[in-house]
């Protein structure tokens, strides 16, 4: 299994490639505001608007640093009720893919964040894995997704 | 009261008493109108009483009148019944208006006045025309001594005198009353003439004593200060106590005495002054007879005492003159001889002196002739190295002159090199803007190399081979990172290498500058030393001709001062010859000295 290798603060995680649109540079964003700290802003991706998370805001860090390796992720973002999202994540320092064995995948046997999976060793330390759909509490999925909402 | 005038004191020890005996003259007066007033009220009580009595008696005569009438029958008998009615009215009437002043009595004997009006008026008369009409009958009078009118009018009448009664008796009571008040006041003015009486004579006595106090002291105190006074008693005054005309008359005579004893007390001093004048004259001339001229005489003035002091002072002052001019003719002869026997002998000396001088001169000016041939040789030896100082002089002008174009070399070749360092600078530059764009090729390549992967995964199996290629593109990507990271450190490096260079070299030029102008300093001093060096040689010929002008000079100098020698000893003979001389001056003055100091004029 292919994942994206990314770091939240000094720790790595992995996103699966299965989930990853494309990669796109650091671009400009529109601020929102009243909108919440870890929603960095929304980008104009072909025409369409989408909201890009923090994900070093939403772990609970500081927001993320502007460096040249730190990248807007487009997922996508599968909600409760199975509509498909395009979801922006900005994370710092993206390396590049790496090929995760599933039998080297552990559950992490902490339970913190919800949307953080498995853990997977190797030489350069431990890979967690991220989990897209469960990125989003409730109530900010009800905020970014609101039309869903209602139908749901 | 001291200070009132004797006129005064008089005016108020009179005035005080006859004052004393005019308020016991009032008081006397009036115990005297209360007296009089006394009696005349009890005159008008007796008046009173005496109308009471006739109004008793009339009554009582009608009274009488009527029973005779009814006894007898007789109209003799009532003939004067109306007159004696009109007698009683009266007298009531006069009552009446006597007793106006006491309410009492007055209420009293109108009652009775109004019965006794009656009484005359209606009963008696009722009674006669009773009696007429019963005429001689027989029995006549018993009927009407038991009839019931006689019985009425004699109540009527008892009534009325009982009234006159009671006013009689408050009138007896009054007259006592007053009597014994008429008593009390004689008393009390007898008292009061004996009281009074003492008390003026008192007052008066003592009035008089304090008056003759007043007056009497004064003149017993200036009695005896005159008494004192006449005795010699210069310093005898009166004490002033009062300010009438006896303390004005004290105060006189105590200014008096003053007067008296500052005469005396001048004349004394007047007296004592001209004995000390005159003995002051005394002990001067005393002293001038002795010898002693220093003497001052302080005696001035214009009294024949003064003058005589003043001419004795001028004689004095004459003399003084005299004698301190001769005391100092003496002195100046002494001093004089004194100097010039002191300078004799300084000259004999200088003479001594002059003549060691010049054999000593003699010596020195050999020297001098031998000093100068050794200099001669020195100025010739300093004359070479002149010589060839400014020879060496001129070759080191030469060399530093080449240093300074070296210099200037260096110069122009440091900016060269920093003009090159410059362009150097600025090729960076250019280079760090390529690194820029290769910097973002590469970053966007990187991305291109993920999505490259990602689109692979997506195409699942058919992708295996794409995917392998977007790994390899991923890889150069991060090579050119590296790479280009590697490049932009050593352009980082070398630009700042550069720059030290840059600023290497601005401090070199700076200090190759400094030195080009130290070198053109020494450049320059070194020209002013061959200058100078160049001037002495000349200066040295000079020196070398004056020093053998010199030497020819030493020669005549020893010759002159051999003449010179012999001269010195003669004046020093005829020295020795006005030392003599000097002396014996000396002793003459001496004797005229000590016989003048017998006087002293000096104080």
């Amino acid at each position: 299994m292919k994942v994206l290798v990314f770091h939240i603060g000094a720790d790595r995680y992995g996103l699966p490639l299965r989930q990853v649109r494309r990669v796109l540079p650091l671009l400009e964003l529109k601020g929102i505001p009243l909108a919440p700290d870890s929603v960095a802003g929304l980008l104009n991706l072909h025409g369409d608007p989408m909201p890009v998370i923090d994900l070093s805001r939403i772990s609970g860090g500081p927001p993320s640093r502007k460096h040249f390796d730190t990248r807007i992720v487009v997922a996508d973002y599968t909600s409760p009720e199975g509509a498909v999202h395009a979801l922006g994540l900005m994370a710092e320092r993206v390396q590049g893919v790496q090929d995760v064995a599933p039998q080297d995948l552990a559950p992490s046997g902490v339970q913190a964040a919800p949307f953080l999976g498995r853990v997977a060793g190797d030489a350069k330390g431990m890979v967690q894995l991220v989990e897209v759909n469960q990125l989003l509490p409730a109530e900010l999925r009800a905020r970014l997704f609101p039309a869903e909402a209602a139908a749901g | 009261m001291n200070n009132l005038s004797i006129k005064n004191k008089l005016y108020i020890g009179f005035g005080s008493i006859v004052a004393i005996i005019l308020l016991l003259l009032i008081t006397a007066y009036n115990n005297f109108a209360s007296l009089t007033d006394a009696n005349r009220w009890d005159r008008h009580t007796m008046e009173v009483l005496l109308q009471i009595d006739r109004i008793n008696s009339v009554s009582l005569q009608i009274q009488v009148d009527t029973r005779g009438y009814i006894l007898t029958g007789s109209e003799a008998l009532i003939g004067t019944e109306r007159e004696n009615a009109e007698q009683l009215k009266q007298h009531v009437a006069k009552a009446v208006q006597l007793t106006a002043d006491n309410p009492q009595q007055n209420e009293r004997l109108k009652r009775a006045q109004a019965l006794l009006t009656t009484w005359a008026d209606v009963n008696i008369r009722r009674q006669i025309e009773k009696r007429r009409a019963l005429g001689d009958a027989k029995g006549a009078a018993e009927i009407l001594g038991q009839s019931s009118e006689l019985k009425e009018a004699g109540a009527i009448v008892a009534s009325a005198r009982e009234l006159l009664d009671q006013a009689t008796e408050e009138e007896r009571r009054l007259l006592a009353e007053r009597s014994a008040k008429a008593v009390d006041l004689h008393s009390s003015q007898n008292a009061l003439l004996l009281g009074g009486g003492a008390v003026v004579f008192v007052v008066s006595l003592l009035i008089a004593y304090a008056l003759g106090r007043v007056i009497m002291g004064p003149l017993a105190n200036l009695t005896a200060a005159l008494a004192r006074l006449g005795s010699g008693d210069q310093v005898a005054r009166i004490v002033v106590t009062s300010g009438d005309e006896l303390g004005k008359v004290s105060e006189d005579f105590n200014k008096m005495a003053q007067q008296l004893q500052d005469a005396t007390q001048r004349e004394q001093a007047q007296t004592n002054e001209l004995r000390a004048k005159v003995d002051s004259l005394l002990g001067v001339v005393a002293r001038a007879a002795g010898g002693d001229m220093t003497g001052k005489i302080s005696v001035g003035g214009e009294d024949a005492i003064g003058q005589l002091g003043e001419g004795l002072q001028r004689m004095f002052d004459n003399l003084r003159q005299l004698l301190t001019n001769v005391q100092k003719a003496g002195i100046q002869v002494t001093t004089s001889a004194t100097e010039i026997a002191a300078s004799a002998k300084q000259q004999e000396a200088t003479g001594v002196e002059q003549a060691q001088t010049s054999v000593e001169v003699l010596s020195t000016t050999k020297e001098i002739s031998s000093n100068t041939s050794q200099l001669l040789k020195t100025m010739e030896d300093a004359t070479a190295v002149a010589d060839y100082t400014t020879s060496a002089t001129s070759e080191a002008q030469g060399n530093l002159r080449r240093m300074d174009q070296t210099m200037q070399n260096m110069v122009n070749a440091t900016d060269s090199i920093n003009a090159k360092l410059a362009a150097l600078s600025e090729k960076a530059s250019n280079i760090n803007s390529v690194l820029t764009t290769i910097t973002k090729v590469a970053d966007q390549t990187n991305i291109l190399s993920l999505n490259a992967a990602i689109e692979a995964e997506k195409a699942g199996e058919a992708g295996r081979g794409f995917s392998v290629v977007a790994t390899e593109i991923r890889r150069l990507a991060d090579q050119t990172s590296v790479s280009t990271w590697d490049i932009e450190q050593m352009l980082k490096e070398m630009q700042s290498a550069v720059s030290a260079s840059v600023m290497g070299m601005d401090k070199f030029s700076e200090e190759i500058r400094r030195s080009v102008g130290e070198v053109r300093q020494v450049t320059d001093q070194l020209s002013g030393v061959m200058d100078q060096v160049q001037k002495l040689a000349p200066q040295f010929d000079a020196v070398l001709q004056g020093m053998q002008a010199q030497a020819v000079g030493a020669q005549q100098i020893t010759e002159t001062m051999m003449q010179l020698n012999d001269a010195t000893q003669q004046t020093v003979e005829s020295l020795k010859a006005t030392s003599e001389a000097v002396h014996q001056l000396q002793y003459a003055a001496g004797d005229l000295q000590s016989s003048v100091s017998t006087f002293a004029v000096n104080a």
